[in-house]
C-alpha cells in the first residue's frame, strides 16, 4: 500500500489547478476558447499561441510527474509494495454507465492511467469490458474538459463558487424553489448525500433522468436473466447482447450457451430475435425476424396466446414472416419449458414487459432463469413523468434554483419539454459540466466535473455488488464529483469526495481493514465473505406508465443509443468516433437507417439527405440503407449532432434528440419523411455491399467465398469437418520445404466464430494498448483507418431477411507470410517464436507488403496522425509501444510487448516457458464473449493448442498456403428444424 | 547470310535515305540542327523550353510537397497501396524499351532502317527511365531512406541488408543496370559524331565536344575495337531489355493477388513495353522530322516499319488480354474469376474498356498500308496507344488491388490533384531533356548513316552483287561479323 | 588519276610523325592501303575515316580486337560477385527468417545474378574499348595536319608513320601520290 502525504508530493501549489489558473490570461485561454484556439494554433502556428501551449505543456507535463492522489489508494497487482519505474501499477475501480456498474482494473504507467481492463473478481465484468470502458481513459485526457469554473459567463474559481453557494443556501429556505437534476444514482454514498439534501430542504425535489434507458431503468424492479441457464431465448426488440446492457454479463452468460464444450455430442442454445432494426443480437440469432417496434406488443400478446393455446397468431397479427414462425417458436418454447426465456428491451413499454413476464411465468422461467432485483436507484416514478413535472414547474417559474449534476440535460431532454427555453426562466442554474457543452452555454454557474478515473466515488451493480471508485490520478482540470456539489449545496457533513465515500463505507466494510480490502479487491464483501447481494424476488413491480405509441401511418422512428457516443457524452472521444458501428460500419456520423424497400419507396440511396418531420419538429439526416431492417422504420442513434462540443466531435452526425418527444421516447410513430435532394458524405470502413452493384450480383453468386465458414448444428453432427472441406485446393507444398517451428514457444490464436457478437470491444482495447492513431472522417472515407484489428461483417441470404456473421480479423502471423517475401528492406521478418515482426525503424514505406497481404490487415501511416494531438492527450500513450511516424507500415504484433514482459517476469523465476494464460493479448482480454484464445501452441496443455484440435478449426484463405497462426472455429447456428426452410443458406457469404 | 533476306527485300535500300545526298551534306544536315541554321537557334525552341521547363518546376514542387507532408497527399489508400505512382513507373519504363530494342535487337537482325532513328530512340529511353526512377524513389514518401536502403550498402541503420527475395530489390538491380547500360551504349554511339561536331565547331563548343569525344580520330584501330564493343553491347542489351520488363512484371507475378499472380506477365509486359515504346517514338519522331526538316533522313519507310512493329506487338498484347480471361475462367478459382469480371464490369470498367479500345482495336488499322503511311493518322493513333498503355498498367494495378480476397477490405481509388500534377510534371521533365538533347547533340547517328550510304556507293562502284552481303555494311558492327569471308 | 599536289617541307627526320595521304573515296583508300602494305611492305600504317571502312583492317594489317576476352572475364566476375553478395548479406552476415524461405537459394537469386553479369560486361566492353584505343587522348600529331578534320566528315586519310623502317621522306609521299592520293602531307610531331 502506498502512503502518500501532502509532504511527499512536494509540489503543493500544483495540487489544485484553480490556484494555478489565477493568471487570468492563461485561465481565459484554458477555460473558454481552448478547443477553438487549439485548433487555430494547430492550423497556423502563431508565436503567442505556441508560447501559450508551451506554458500549458510545461504545467501539465509537470503535473504528470506529481499525479499521486494524496489519499490512500491501493494498487491491485503482485507488486503492491511501492512502485518500480517502468513497471505499471493496477488499481481497481468501477465505472458506472447507463445504470450499470462494471468493476475495472486500471493500468497506470508513471501514475498515468493508460489502459482499462475488467476486474475478474467483479461479477458484472468477470475480467471483460465493452468499448465504452476501454475508451473512457481517452476521455480523461480530453483537452476540451478544461472548462474551469465559470460564473455568469466570466472565468471564476472554486472559492467564488463556494461563496456563491453559501450565500444561496440562505435564500433557499425550505428549498421550495430548489430542484436537483441528476442521472439515476447507483452510488450509495451519493444517495446518502441526496437523502441529506432532501431532509435539509424538504421542499426541494430531486429528478433523476437518463436519456438512454437501459434494462435497469425499464421499471423499478430489475430483471436478472441468467442466459447461461436458457436453452431457448426469444428476444422481442431486445438488444441484450448489445446496447441494452453496458455490462458484459449478459454476453458472457449467453456465449457460454453458444460454445461447443463437448465436441463429441455438441449442444447449443437457440436464439430467436424479433426486432425492428438489425442489432448484434439479431446477428447472433439462429432465427431473426424483422418486425416494426409498434407491432412487438401484438407479437408478444400473440405469443402469450399461442403458449396458452388460446388463439391462432395469424388472427392477431398480419401476414409476415414473424407471425408465420410464431407457432413454431411457441412450440419450441413449450418443448423447453423451464429452460426457455423471453426477453424484451427498454424501448418497449412497461405493458410489454408485463406480457413478457406472464410469458416467462407460463414457461416456468421466472425463478430458474429470471429473477427480479430491487432497482439500485431509489427512483420510484417513471423518469419521464418527473421530467415533465420539472419542465412544467420551470415554465411556471416555480423553480428558482436548478442544480444539474447529470450530463447535458439541455441536449438530451425530450424535445417537447423545450428544456433550454425553460432553463432561462430559472434564476440560479448550477451545472457540473464535462466540457463546454450545450447546457454549460446557458447555465449561470458552470463547474468542471471530475472524470471517474480522477475522483472518488462508488457504485452498486444490479445485483447489489458495491465497488469503490478509486481515482488513479489527480483531477487534471480541477473537477469535482456530483456528490461533492450536492454536499456543498446541502451542507453535508463531508465536503470532500474522499471523506464522503470513505465515511459512508467504513462501517459497512468493517473498519479500516475492510476498507483497504475493498479498495484492493475492487468490491465490498461483508463479514460472511459473500458479495453483498440484493435479495432476488420473483414478483416484479411495474410502473403504470403511459401506453406504448399506437401504430400510425407514415414512418416509425426508433431511437437507440449510439455504439460510439452512447448518449452523446463520448462525442469528443476520437477512438469511439472512429469506431465503426458493428452492423453498418459507419464512422464519425450517425444516419437515418432504412430498409432497402423503404429506400426504393422514398427513391433515395445511401448518402441522400431526407427530412423527418412530426408535429412541426423536423430533422434532416443522411440516409443509409440497412438490409434486414423493418420497412417504414427509421433507426436514429442518439448522441450525434452536438451543437457545442470539442474539436473532435464538431459537425458529426444529426441530432436525433431534436425529434424525440416524451410520447415517442423509445420509438415514435407517424413521422412524415421526404427527400431533400441534398447529399451528405458518410465514411464507412467496410464499403462494399453487393446489392449496391446489382450487375455484379450474379458474378458474386458464382464467386462464393468461404471466408467466414458457418454451418448448422445438425450439419456439424453429421460431418464435424465440414468447415475445412468447404474449399477444394491442390496439395499445399512449398518450393523450398518448410521452416521448423516445432521448438520453443510458438504463439498462436484461435477465434471462435460461435461466440463472437461483433461488439467492437477488441478494437478499442487494441487501439488503447498499441497507441493506434485516429485519422478522422476524411481519411476514413479515403480508406486509411488504422485499426489493427477489425470486425468483418458479412450478410448472407436474401436482402430483405439477411443473416449476418461477424468476425475479428487481424494479422494472422502467417508462417509463410506473403508480406515478408516482398519487403525489399527486410522490415518485416519472422521471429523464432513465429511472430511476424514489423521493424518500424527499418521500414521505408513501399506498401508492397500491404498489397501482398491477402487479409489486408496491414495499416500504413499515410500522414503523421499524431501531429495534432494535445500534450494532455498524449498522456494516454502506452510507454511500452512505439508511436509510429508517417511513412511507416504497422500491424498487429500479438501484443509483443506483453509477451516480452511476461517472458522477463518468467525468466526472473528461472522459467523458460510461460504458463498458459500468463500472457494475454489486449483483444482477447477485453472480449466479452471470450471468443479469442491466445497462447503457446507448442504447449499441448494450452487452451489454444486444445482449440486448434477442434474439427471446426480452419485457416482463413488457408488454400493460399500462408500457414496462418490465427485460425478460426467455424460458426454454428442452431436453427429450429421446423423453420429451417426459412433460414437462408448459411455457406454462401457475400461482401 | 542472315541479311540475305533483307537484301532481297525490294524496298529496304533505296528509301532509307532519300535524294542520295553527298556525305558532306549528310554531315551538315545533321550538324546544323545543333548549330542552328547559320548559327541561329530558332525562337520556337526557347518557347517550347519555357513550357516544358515550367512543367518540370511543377514536378519539383509536387515532389517537395509530398516529401514534407507524406504520401497521404496522393490518393493511395488501403487496399490500393499502389496506384498512379507505380502505374507511371511502369508506363515510363515501358516507353524506355523502344530505344534499346532499336539499337540492340534490330542491330543484330541487320535492320538497316534503324540507323536514322536509333540515336533518337536511345535518348528517349534514357529520359523515360529518368522519369520512371522518380516514382519508386518518391512513392515511399520518405525518399531520403528509399534512396539507399534498397541498395546492398553497409549501413549503420540496424546493419540490415536488403532482402533479395523481394522483387523490388530485383527491380532495383534490373532498372539501374538498364539505365547504366543504355547510357553507355548511347555514349559509345555518340563518340564518333561528337568528334565530327568537334571538328566543325569553334571556340568553347570545340573544347566541350573535344572533351566529350575523348580525342577520337576514327583510326582504323579505333574502329576495330569500337565495332567489337558495339557488337558486344548489342549482344548484352538484347537479353537485358527483355529482362527489365520481365523483372518489373515479377513485382506483380510473384505476389498472391488475383490478377497479379500470373505466369503470362513477363512476355506480356515486354510486348506491351515495346508497343508503347514505339508509339512514343512515332509521336516524337513525327514532330521532330517535321520541325527539323529531316524527312529525307527519317523517311516514310522508318515510320511504316515502326507501325508494323506496333501492329505486331499490339496484337500480342490483345492476345494476352484474352488469355488472362480464359485462364481466369479455366482455373475455376473464384477469386481469380471475380477479379477479371470485376475488371470488365466493376467500378473500373471505364478504365478497362479504354485500355481495350486503345490497345487492341487501334493498332489493327495498321493492317492497311494507306493508313500506316499516313503521317497525321499514325500520329493520332500513336497517342491513343500511349494512353491505352498507361491505362493497361492502371487497370492491372488498381483494379486488382481494390477488390481482392476479403470483400470486407474492398475500396476504391481516386487520384488527388497532386497525383495528376506530378504525372504532368514528369512529361515536363521528359520533354525538357529532349529539347536539350536535340539542341546540343546530333540527333541522328550520322557516322552510321554515312557508313551505310557510302557502302552502298562503294558496292555499286567496286564489287558485284555476289559479295553483296559482305560489303553491304549499313553499320560499323557489321564488319567483324561478316568480314571473315575475306 | 587527278593531278597530285605534293607538299614536302624541309624537315628533320626526327621531327616527322609521318606522311598522310588524302583520298575522297573509301575504295581508293582500301586499294592504296592494300598495295602499300602488301606490295611495298610498309608496316606502320593507319587509316583515318569518318566511318568504319570494310576491308581496311585486312588491307593495312590491323590485328583483331581482343576486347571479347576482357568482357568475358569481367562478366564472369560480375556473376560470381552477385552470388557472393547475396549469400553473404542474406545468408551469412545477417540471417533472417523471411516468409519461411531459406536464407540463400539460387531460385530467388537469379535476377540479381543476371543483371550484375550484364552490368560488369557492359562496363568492360565500353571502358575496355577506350583503353585499347588509348582514349581519352587530347593531343595527337595528326592534329597538326591542316584540313585533317575532314577525316570525320567525308575524307579518308592513309597514314604512313615515320617510324616505319621503309619510311622515306621523299619517296613515301611520291609512292602515295602514285597510289592515287588527292594530296599528301608530311606531318610533324
Amino acid at each position: 500500500m502506498i502512503q502518500i502525504t501532502k509532504k511527499l508530493t512536494g509540489k503543493k501549489y500544483w495540487r489544485s489547478l484553480d490556484q494555478f489558473y489565477q493568471t487570468t490570461e492563461f485561465q481565459n485561454w484554458i477555460n473558454r476558447e481552448f478547443p477553438s484556439e487549439a485548433a487555430e494554433m494547430l492550423d497556423e502556428p502563431s508565436r503567442r499561441n505556441i508560447l501559450k501551449l508551451m506554458g500549458a505543456s510545461f504545467a501539465l507535463g509537470g503535473l504528470t510527474a506529481c499525479r499521486r492522489p494524496i489519499e490512500n489508494i491501493l494498487p491491485f497487482s503482485k507488486n503492491v509494495e511501492g512502485f518500480i519505474h517502468g513497471k505499471p501499477l493496477y488499481y481497481n475501480t468501477v465505472m458506472s454507465l447507463g445504470g450499470q456498474a462494471v468493476g475495472l482494473s486500471v493500468e497506470t504507467n508513471e501514475f498515468r492511467p493508460t489502459k482499462i481492463e475488467g476486474n475478474p473478481a467483479h461479477p458484472w465484468s468477470l475480467g471483460s469490458t465493452k468499448s465504452y470502458h476501454q475508451a473512457s481513459v481517452l476521455s480523461l485526457y480530453d483537452d476540451s474538459r478544461g472548462v474551469g469554473v465559470i460564473g455568469d459567463g466570466k472565468a471564476s474559481n472554486w472559492d467564488a463558487f463556494t461563496a456563491y453557494v453559501k450565500n444561496l443556501q440562505g435564500q433557499l429556505g425550505n428549498g421550495a424553489g430548489l430542484r436537483f437534476l441528476s442521472e439515476p444514482i447507483h452510488s450509495p454514498s451519493f444517495a446518502a448525500v441526496k437523502r441529506h439534501a432532501m431532509t435539509r430542504f424538504p421542499g426541494a425535489k430531486w429528478v433523476e433522468y437518463s436519456a438512454v434507458q437501459t434494462s435497469a431503468t425499464a421499471h423499478p424492479t430489475v430483471p436478472r436473466i441468467a442466459f447461461d441457464k436458457a436453452a431457448v431465448v426469444v428476444a422481442l426488440d431486445s438488444d441484450f447482447l448489445g446496447l441494452d446492457d453496458t455490462s458484459v454479463l449478459a454476453v458472457k452468460e449467453f456465449s457460454r450457451g453458444r460454445k461447443i464444450t463437448d465436441e463429441a455430442n455438441p449442444v447449443m442454445n437457440r436464439l430467436y430475435a424479433v426486432e425492428p432494426q438489425f442489432t448484434v443480437t439479431g446477428a447472433a440469432a439462429d432465427h431473426r425476424f424483422r418486425l416494426k417496434a409498434s407491432e412487438i406488443p401484438n407479437f408478444a400478446t400473440a405469443l402469450l396466446g399461442a403458449l396458452q393455446a388460446q388463439s391462432s397468431p395469424l388472427q392477431v397479427l398480419g401476414q409476415n414472416n414473424a407471425s408465420k414462425a410464431l407457432s413454431a417458436i411457441a412450440k419450441d418454447l413449450l418443448a423447453n419449458r423451464g429452460k426457455a426465456v423471453v426477453v424484451t428491451g427498454p424501448r418497449q413499454s412497461a405493458a410489454v414487459h408485463q406480457i413478457v413476464h406472464q410469458i416467462n411465468q407460463a414457461l416456468g422461467a421466472v425463478g430458474p432463469i429470471v429473477t427480479y432485483l430491487p432497482a439500485t436507484t431509489d427512483q420510484t416514478r417513471p423518469q419521464l413523468d418527473a421530467m415533465k413535472e420539472l419542465a412544467g414547474e420551470m415554465a411556471a417559474g416555480q423553480v428558482n434554483t436548478l442544480v444539474m449534476l447529470g450530463w447535458n440535460p439541455v441536449f438530451t431532454a425530450p424535445a417537447d419539454l423545450s428544456f433550454e427555453a425553460n432553463l432561462k426562466k430559472v434564476a440560479n442554474t448550477i451545472y457540473l459540466a464535462q466540457d463546454a457543452d450545450e447546457t454549460a452555454a446557458v447555465s449561470k454557474w458552470v463547474v468542471p466535473a471530475a472524470h471517474y478515473l480522477e475522483s472518488w466515488g462508488d457504485a452498486v451493480a444490479v445485483d447489489g455488488t458495491a465497488s469503490i471508485q478509486q481515482p488513479t490520478i489527480q483531477p487534471l482540470w480541477g473537477g469535482r464529483t456530483p456528490a461533492e456539489i450536492a454536499a456543498l449545496v446541502s451542507g453535508y457533513k463531508d465536503q470532500h469526495a474522499y471523506d464522503i465515500v470513505r465515511n459512508h463505507w467504513l462501517p459497512i466494510a468493517g473498519g479500516e481493514k475492510g476498507w483497504k480490502k475493498a479498495l484492493h479487491d475492487g468490491l465490498i464483501r461483508n463479514a460472511t465473505g459473500a458479495a453483498t447481494t440484493a435479495t432476488a424476488s420473483t414478483t416484479p413491480t411495474f410502473h403504470t406508465s403511459a401506453p406504448a405509441p399506437t401504430p400510425a401511418s407514415g414512418f416509425e422512428v426508433i431511437f437507440a443509443p449510439s455504439w460510439s457516443l452512447f448518449d452523446g457524452r463520448f462525442a469528443n472521444n476520437g477512438w469511439l468516433q472512429e469506431l465503426p458501428d458493428p452492423m453498418t460500419k459507419l464512422t464519425w456520423d450517425n444516419a437515418a437507417f432504412i430498409s432497402p424497400a423503404s429506400a426504393t419507396k422514398l427513391g433515395v440511396i445511401g448518402g441522400d439527405v431526407i427530412s423527418i418531420e412530426r408535429n412541426g419538429r423536423k430533422l434532416e439526416a443522411a440516409v443509409m440503407i440497412q438490409p434486414g431492417q423493418a420497412d417504414d422504420t427509421i433507426l436514429l442513434p442518439v448522441g450525434y449532432g452536438r451543437a457545442k462540443v470539442g474539436a473532435i466531435g464538431e459537425g458529426t452526425g444529426f441530432n436525433a434528440y431534436s425529434i424525440r418527444t416524451t410520447d415517442g421516447f423509445g420509438y415514435g410513430t407517424g413521422f412524415n419523411v421526404s427527400k431533400t435532394g441534398r447529399t451528405y458524405p458518410l465514411a464507412r470502413t467496410q464499403e462494399f455491399e453487393y446489392q449496391e452493384e446489382p450487375h455484379l450480383v450474379n458474378f458474386q453468386e458464382v464467386a462464393v467465398r468461404p471466408i467466414l465458414r458457418e454451418g448448422t448444428l445438425d450439419q456439424y453432427k453429421k460431418n464435424p469437418h465440414f468447415a475445412e472441406q468447404m474449399v477444394e485446393h491442390p496439395p499445399l507444398r512449398s518450393l523450398y520445404g518448410d521452416y521448423d517451428y516445432s521448438k520453443g514457444q510458438q504463439w498462436a490464436m484461435t477465434i471462435d466464430l460461435n461466440s463472437c457478437i461483433g461488439c467492437n470491444a477488441c478494437m478499442v482495447a487494441c487501439q488503447a494498448e498499441n497507441n493506434i492513431g485516429v485519422v478522422g472522417k476524411e481519411q476514413v472515407a479515403r480508406g486509411r483507418e488504422m485499426h489493427w484489428i477489425r470486425i468483418d461483417r458479412y450478410y448472407s441470404g436474401a436482402i430483405e431477411e439477411p443473416q449476418a456473421v461477424t468476425a475479428p480479423v487481424t494479422c494472422m502471423q502467417c508462417e509463410t507470410a506473403p508480406c515478408e517475401n516482398v519487403c525489399p528492406v527486410a522490415a518485416t521478418v519472422h521471429s523464432p517464436e513465429g511472430l511476424n515482426d514489423m521493424v518500424y525503424n527499418r521500414c521505408v514505406g513501399t506498401r508492397y507488403c500491404s498489397n501482398n497481404c491477402p487479409y489486408k490487415v496491414r495499416r500504413f501511416n499515410f500522414l503523421n496522425w499524431h501531429s495534432n494531438e494535445h500534450e494532455v492527450t498524449r498522456m494516454v500513450y502506452n510507454p511500452e509501444v512505439t508511436v509510429r511516424m508517417r511513412g511507416v507500415m504497422e500491424k498487429c504484433t500479438y501484443c509483443v510487448q506483453r509477451i516480452q514482459n511476461a517472458k522477463i517476469a518468467a525468466k526472473a523465476e528461472n522459467r523458460r516457458w510461460l504458463k498458459d494464460g500468463e500472457v494475454n493479448v489486449a483483444c482477447a482480454q477485453a472480449c466479452p464473449s471470450d471468443c479469442i484464445t491466445f497462447g503457446n501452441v507448442n504447449d499441448p496443455e494450452s487452451r489454444v493448442a486444445k482449440t486448434k484440435l477442434s474439427p471446426r478449426n480452419y485457416a482463413m484463405l488457408g488454400e493460399l498456403n500462408t500457414k496462418p497462426r490465427t485460425t478460426y472455429l467455424a460458426k454454428l447456428r442452431n436453427p429450429n428444424p421446423e423453420l429451417v426452410s426459412a433460414a437462408p443458406a448459411a455457406e454462401a457469404h457475400h461482401g | 547470310m542472315a541479311d540475305l533476306a533483307v537484301l532481297k527485300d525490294p524496298h529496304v535500300t533505296p528509301v532509307l535515305v532519300e535524294g542520295d545526298p553527298s556525305l558532306h551534306k549528310l554531315t551538315s544536315d545533321v550538324a546544323q540542327i545543333v548549330e542552328g541554321i547559320n548559327r541561329k537557334v530558332p525562337v520556337q525552341w526557347y518557347m517550347a523550353l519555357a513550357i516544358t521547363g515550367g512543367l518540370t518546376m511543377l514536378l519539383g514542387a509536387m515532389l517537395g510537397y509530398l516529401t514534407f507532408t507524406g504520401i497521404g497527399v496522393w490518393g493511395n489508400n488501403q487496399p490500393v497501396g499502389w496506384a498512379w505512382d507505380i502505374t507511371n513507373f511502369v508506363f515510363w519504363i515501358g516507353i524506355g524499351h523502344a530505344g534499346t530494342l532499336i539499337s540492340a535487337i534490330l542491330f543484330l537482325f541487320r535492320q538497316k532502317w534503324r540507323t536514322s532513328i536509333n540515336r533518337f530512340a536511345e535518348a528517349m529511353t534514357l529520359f523515360a527511365v529518368a522519369c520512371a526512377l522518380i516514382y519508386p524513389l518518391f512513392h515511399t514518401g520518405r525518399p531520403w531512406r528509399a534512396a539507399y536502403w534498397l541498395l546492398p550498402l553497409p549501413n549503420t541503420h540496424l546493419a540490415v541488408w536488403p532482402n533479395f527475395r523481394s522483387p523490388l530489390v530485383w527491380d532495383v538491380f534490373a532498372v539501374s543496370t538498364y539505365a547504366t547500360v543504355s547510357a553507355l551504349f548511347w555514349y559509345v554511339g555518340l563518340v564518333p559524331d561528337l568528334a565530327t561536331m568537334r571538328d566543325r565547331a569553334t571556340g568553347l563548343g570545340q573544347k566541350i565536344y573535344g572533351a566529350l569525344s575523348l580525342g577520337w580520330r576514327g583510326s582504323a584501330r579505333h574502329w576495330r575495337n569500337y565495332e567489337m564493343a558495339y557488337l558486344i553491347l548489342a549482344g548484352l542489351s538484347t537479353p537485358l531489355v527483355l529482362s527489365v520488363h520481365s523483372v518489373v512484371s515479377f513485382d506483380f507475378a510473384t505476389s498472391v493477388l488475383p490478377g497479379w499472380h500470373t505466369t503470362i506477365f513477363p512476355p506480356y509486359f515486354v510486348a506491351g513495353a515495346i508497343f508503347s515504346g514505339f508509339a512514343m517514338v512515332v509521336t516524337l519522331m513525327v514532330i521532330a522530322r517535321w520541325a527539323f526538316q529531316i524527312q529525307h533522313l527519317v523517311t516514310m519507310k522508318h515510320l511504316e516499319n515502326m507501325n508494323k512493329i506496333m501492329l505486331a506487338t499490339g496484337t500480342i498484347v490483345g492476345y494476352a488480354y484474352a488469355t488472362e480471361f480464359f485462364i481466369a475462367w479455366y482455373s475455376g478459382n473464384p477469386y481469380e474469376r471475380f477479379t477479371f469480371i470485376n475488371r470488365a464490369f466493376g467500378p473500373y470498367a471505364w478504365a478497362y474498356w479504354t485500355m481495350i479500345s486503345c490497345n487492341v482495336i487501334t493498332p489493327q488499322f495498321f493492317w492497311f498500308k494507306k493508313l500506316r503511311t499516313n503521317v497525321p493518322f499514325m500520329f493520332v493513333l500513336s497517342i491513343f496507344i500511349n494512353i491505352g498503355m498507361w491505362f493497361e498498367r492502371f487497370v492491372i494495378i488498381a483494379s486488382s488491388l481494390h477488390r481482392d480476397f476479403l470483400p470486407s477490405s474492398w475500396g476504391y481509388f481516386t487520384p488527388t490533384w497532386v497525383d495528376i500534377l506530378t504525372f504532368l510534371g514528369t512529361f515536363g521533365l521528359f520533354l525538357t531533356l529532349f529539347l536539350f538533347f536535340v539542341r546540343f547533340l546530333p540527333m541522328i547517328a550520322v557516322s552510321e548513316v554515312k557508313g551505310m550510304v557510302a557502302n552502298e556507293q562503294m558496292h555499286h562502284a567496286v564489287h558485284g552483287t555476289a559479295h553483296g552481303p559482305d560489303t553491304h555494311n549499313p553499320t560499323p558492327g557489321m564488319a567483324p561479323v561478316t568480314g571473315g569471308s575475306h | 588519276m587527278p593531278t597530285v599536289h605534293t607538299n614536302t617541307p624541309a624537315l628533320k627526320d626526327k621531327n616527322v610523325y609521318g606522311v598522310v595521304a588524302e583520298f575522297d573515296r573509301p575504295e581508293d583508300l582500301v586499294a592504296a592501303g592494300h598495295r602499300i602494305h602488301h606490295d611495298h611492305g610498309y608496316k606502320k600504317l593507319d587509316a583515318l575515316t569518318p566511318f568504319p571502312i570494310h576491308g581496311i583492317d585486312e588491307a593495312i594489317g590491323v590485328p583483331r580486337s581482343i576486347l571479347g576476352y576482357i568482357v568475358f572475364g569481367l562478366g564472369l566476375f560480375g556473376f560470381l560477385n552477385a552470388i557472393f553478395m547475396i549469400w553473404y548479406t542474406n545468408g551469412y552476415d545477417y540471417p533472417l527468417v523471411i516468409g519461411g524461405k531459406p536464407l540463400f537459394a539460387w531460385e530467388f537469386s537469379i535476377p540479381p545474378m543476371f543483371e550484375l553479369t550484364i552490368l560488369f560486361s557492359a562496363f568492360a566492353a565500353v571502358f575496355g574499348m577506350f583503353a585499347l584505343n588509348g582514349l581519352p587522348k587530347f593531343y595527337h600529331p595528326i592534329f597538326n595536319m591542316p584540313g585533317w578534320e575532314r577525316a570525320t566528315d567525308d575524307r579518308y586519310l592513309l597514314v604512313v608513320e615515320a617510324s616505319d623502317p621503309k619510311f622515306d621522306i621523299e619517296g613515301t609521299p611520291q609512292l602515295l601520290a602514285e597510289l592515287g592520293a588527292l594530296r599528301t602531307e608530311v606531318v610533324s610531331q
